[in-house]
């Protein structure tokens, strides 16, 4: 058993060759960081939600407050318009003009506080923006474990987990990093629209009018139409036929088909057992109003309409699953061996190799030039670190993990007694036949490597 | 990616912002100042009593606010702000995947095992209040909450392990010294190698031996030559940071301990020693990009992802992430299965079952191998099992 860690007080000769493993693990560690970098960078690329959501809240609010003044400001000139026109005594215009010099006051008011709530969501940008510039190698774990909670806090305040993403926000203060406030909006017209009131629904339509009218949505009759649903339910059939005149007739001219058909449930009623007007009074249909909801919401503030949780887990799971994944003796490192990864996984693709990986059975470690994998009498397949550590415990004996296979180290291949053959452990090694094209030497080799090249090996 | 050319972007938009809201300031200003210059008129008039002062005052007020023309010198610093907004929109949608959806699968994922997924990473993680109420919010039955416990004690472990106190740690140690051992893990001696460089550090000689004779004699058998190298620093005691163990005090052994603790910990319990979900979450970030490159190009075949097999393009993901031997054949560039096994030719190289039967024309002939200039004979080839 070795005691890795322990330093060596006074030989210099045991130093040697930790040094030269130290080196080695320094060289692989150098090795990589151009790889690492452009990884960073695409994965940073990702993150296009993370910045635009606190923007477009940002917009939005410069937007409101902006039409505030507007609207004021024009009430204001009429205002002077209108007692310039009319016929009002000398008092009379005097206090006029004071109401309307109070209500420029208000006004400015209102204006500084909308600028507050602006500097504030701007604030919120610029943090976004230093969070991803400050990802880099160094500080990559603490980066990547805070970029799950985001991903997870995303997850709770779509699945209406509110109060959950809250305290995880809270506790690992990533509150700038979440956008629990934007959510919030969102929460109050689920909440009422499963509490079948489709009033703050409606509300927010309107405050939207103008993008969702560009995207062309049709929230907004969709939410008419189970108004008049509830009112044919309440057989207030008088009302309801008024209700169609003003709200649902509008929208004839795009959405003809919908429109008669729900018109058709006046002579249908409540309890018809027609199958094409039933759906309509099912209360499911509330259910469908919240997720159409949520994804004119997610289109608004230009999220992705799945939860980020599912995007990745989803791409995660693809990239894991192997054929092996579902086998008894799948290594409980790999995510795929747990019964509910597995779930999640079944409807998705295996992964696609073009280089052959081979992580050796004993050590779970991925084998390579260091330690290349051997194979025994039998032809199973082990790294040669798992092999010579079995051999030095054993008396040079080597019992096949698998299929009990006793083998004697002692007379053939690298260490002495066992036929132990190296297949080409050429993995990782690359070189140039030509300058266009690097073949790389592993098992899976891609191109046919002219043989004398491979002497050369 | 040019972060800087973004936040530029974004600063001359918040820039735009706040001129536009003193343009808007400043004209509430100089109306109000208008209405107010008009009252004092009216007021020093008021004696006269004239109502045609009155008018005159009120329609030369309408004259010089229609002159002002609020609307429109607002409108200027909005157009502007307007167009700085677009732009910042547009170096987003430009320098970031705009929609990282694009290669998903639409699939209803059964939110309960999802739910149960995310309940159990906050748990591992030691999260336990954030997992309690993720279970009673989400509705998930309270059995969800079953591996809590497990992690409980890890936890309180770690978190005595952060405050400098071994004791829970070696406590446990103790308790499952047995299993520790089989599974080839020192981490019971390293425990009391490190309590016992701290009995060291505070300089009690007699105290240091007391507890070596005690703790760490039973190791003699197996790591004679660590505990001599541990006696052997009693020699420096007081000044260990000058002595050839300095490296001994080194504050990141702490975390290497911990680290392997936490590893022995899972591994005891038959986990995985990284939380499944950090694992897949990571996976998949390495994932997407090559993935959404794919579909880009292959904008069109939306329809065949839904029903793909296999992914489409290869992804290399790091070797943290390599669980399975995964062999493809040099010649068909296929992966390896059950009924085409690789198989070892007599010269050492390896190729697919498929393709030596194809180049053997039924192992009927002899061929060369690929790799060297070696006469093979299909039937000495022999299965590999990886």
């Amino acid at each position: 058993m070795e005691m890795d860690s322990l330093p060596n007080g006074n030989s210099t000769a045991s130093t040697a060759p930790t040094s030269g493993t130290m080196n080695a693990a320094t060289a692989n560690t150098a090795a990589p960081p151009s790889s690492k970098l452009a990884q960073l960078t695409e994965s940073l690329k990702l993150e296009h939600q993370f910045l635009r959501v606190p923007f477009e809240h940002y917009k939005k609010t410069i937007r409101a407050n902006h039409r505030v003044v507007e609207k004021e400001m024009s009430a204001v000139i009429s205002g002077v318009a209108e007692a310039a026109d009319g016929n009002l005594s000398g008092d009379d215009a005097v206090n006029h003009l004071n109401s309307l010099v109070s209500r420029l006051q208000g006004l400015k008011r209102k204006l500084e506080e909308g600028s507050r709530a602006e500097h504030l969501q701007a604030q919120r940008c610029r943090v976004r923006l230093d969070h991803l510039e400050s990802a880099d190698s160094e500080n990559m774990s603490e980066w990547n474990n805070t970029r799950l909670k985001r991903i997870i806090v995303d997850y709770m305040l779509r699945m209406s987990y509110y109060d959950t993403a809250v305290k995880l926000a809270e506790c690992s203060n990533i509150q700038d990093l979440v956008d629990i406030d934007v959510f919030q909006e969102a929460k109050r017209v689920i909440d009422a629209l499963q509490n079948k009131d489709v009033s703050p629904a409606l509300a927010w339509c309107t405050d939207n009018k103008f993008r969702l009218k560009k995207s062309k949505s049709k929230l907004e009759f969709q939410l008419r139409l189970q108004e008049f649903i509830e009112l044919v339910r309440a057989e207030n059939n008088m009302r309801a036929i008024a209700y169609a005149r003003k709200y649902l007739a509008p929208w004839g001219a795009t959405h003809m088909k919908e429109l008669q058909r729900v018109m058709a449930t006046l002579a249908f009623k409540r309890d018809t057992e027609c199958s094409t007007y039933k759906v309509l009074f099912e209360p499911k249909q509330w259910d469908y109003l919240v997720d159409q909801f949520k994804q004119e919401f997610c289109k608004l503030y230009g999220m992705t309409l799945e939860p980020l949780l599912n995007i990745y887990l989803q791409a995660g799971l693809s990239a894991l699953k192997t054929p092996y994944c579902y086998e008894d003796d799948c290594t409980k490192e790999d995510p795929l061996s747990q019964e509910g990864f597995r779930t999640l996984a079944l409807p998705l693709p295996y992964s696609k190799q073009h280089h052959s990986k081979l992580v050796c059975y004993i050590t779970k470690e991925l084998m390579d030039t260091e330690n290349p994998p051997q194979v025994l009498p039998n032809g199973y397949v082990y790294s040669t670190k798992a092999l010579e550590e079995m051999a030095k415990k054993n008396d040079g004996k080597i019992t096949c993990p698998r299929t009990g296979l006793v083998s004697d180290a002692k007379c053939l291949g690298k260490f002495p007694g066992l036929e132990l053959m190296l297949i080409c452990a050429y993995t990782d090694i690359c070189f140039n036949v030509t300058q266009t094209c690097t073949y790389s030497v592993s098992l899976g080799v891609t191109g046919i490597i002219p043989w004398i090249i491979h002497k050369e090996l | 990616m040019d972060l800087n050319t973004i936040k530029d972007a974004f600063d001359c938009a918040a820039k735009k912002q706040k001129l536009s809201h003193s343009k808007a300031e400043e004209v509430i200003d100089q109306i109000r100042q208008e209405i107010e210059n008009a009252l004092e008129r009216m007021q020093s008039i008021n004696n006269l009593d004239s109502e045609l002062d009155y008018r005159s005052i009120l329609s030369e007020l309408k004259t010089s606010l229609h002159n002002i023309a609020p609307p429109r010198q607002l409108e200027g610093p909005q157009k502007e702000l307007n167009a700085a907004l677009v732009k910042y929109v547009k170096a987003l949608e430009k320098s970031f995947n705009l929609d990282i959806s694009k290669a998903y699968r639409n699939i209803d994922y059964d939110i309960h095992t999802l739910n149960q997924v995310v309940a159990g990473h906050f748990y591992r993680q030691g999260l336990f209040d954030v997992g309690d109420q993720f279970i009673s919010e989400a509705g998930e039955p309270e059995s969800t909450a079953t591996i809590k416990s497990l992690f409980l004690e890890m936890y309180q472990i770690l978190e005595a392990m952060k405050n400098q106190d071994l004791g829970p740690a070696i406590t446990w140690a103790a308790t499952n010294s047995d299993k520790l051992t089989q599974s080839g893990s020192d981490l019971h001696l390293k425990l009391h190698t490190m309590q016992f460089v701290k009995i060291l550090e505070n300089g009690s000689r007699d105290e240091a031996l007391q507890y070596a004779r005690t703790y760490l004699a039973p190791f003699g058998s197996n790591h004679m030559a660590d505990i001599q190298k541990l006696m052997a620093c009693l020699l420096w005691i007081g000044k260990l940071d000058r002595s050839p163990y300095h490296a001994l005090l080194s504050p990141a052994k702490w975390d290497v301990l911990s680290e392997e603790l936490k590893r022995q910990f899972c591994n005891l319990l038959g986990l995985s020693c990284n939380s499944p979900l950090s694992v897949t979450i990571a996976a998949g970030i390495q994932t997407l990009p090559p993935l959404l490159k794919f579909m880009n190009v292959m904008a069109g075949k939306k329809q065949e992802w839904q029903s793909m097999n296999q992914l489409p393009v290869p992804v290399e993901l790091d070797r943290e992430f390599q669980f399975h031997s995964i062999f493809v054949c040099p010649v068909s560039k296929e992966q390896a299965t059950e009924d085409n096994p690789p198989m070892l030719m007599s010269c050492g190289h390896v190729l697919c079952k498929q393709s030596i039967m194809k180049m053997s024309k039924n192992s009927t002939k002899m061929f060369k191998c690929p790799y060297c200039p070696f006469d093979v004979d299909a039937v000495q080839c022999r299965q590999l099992y990886l």
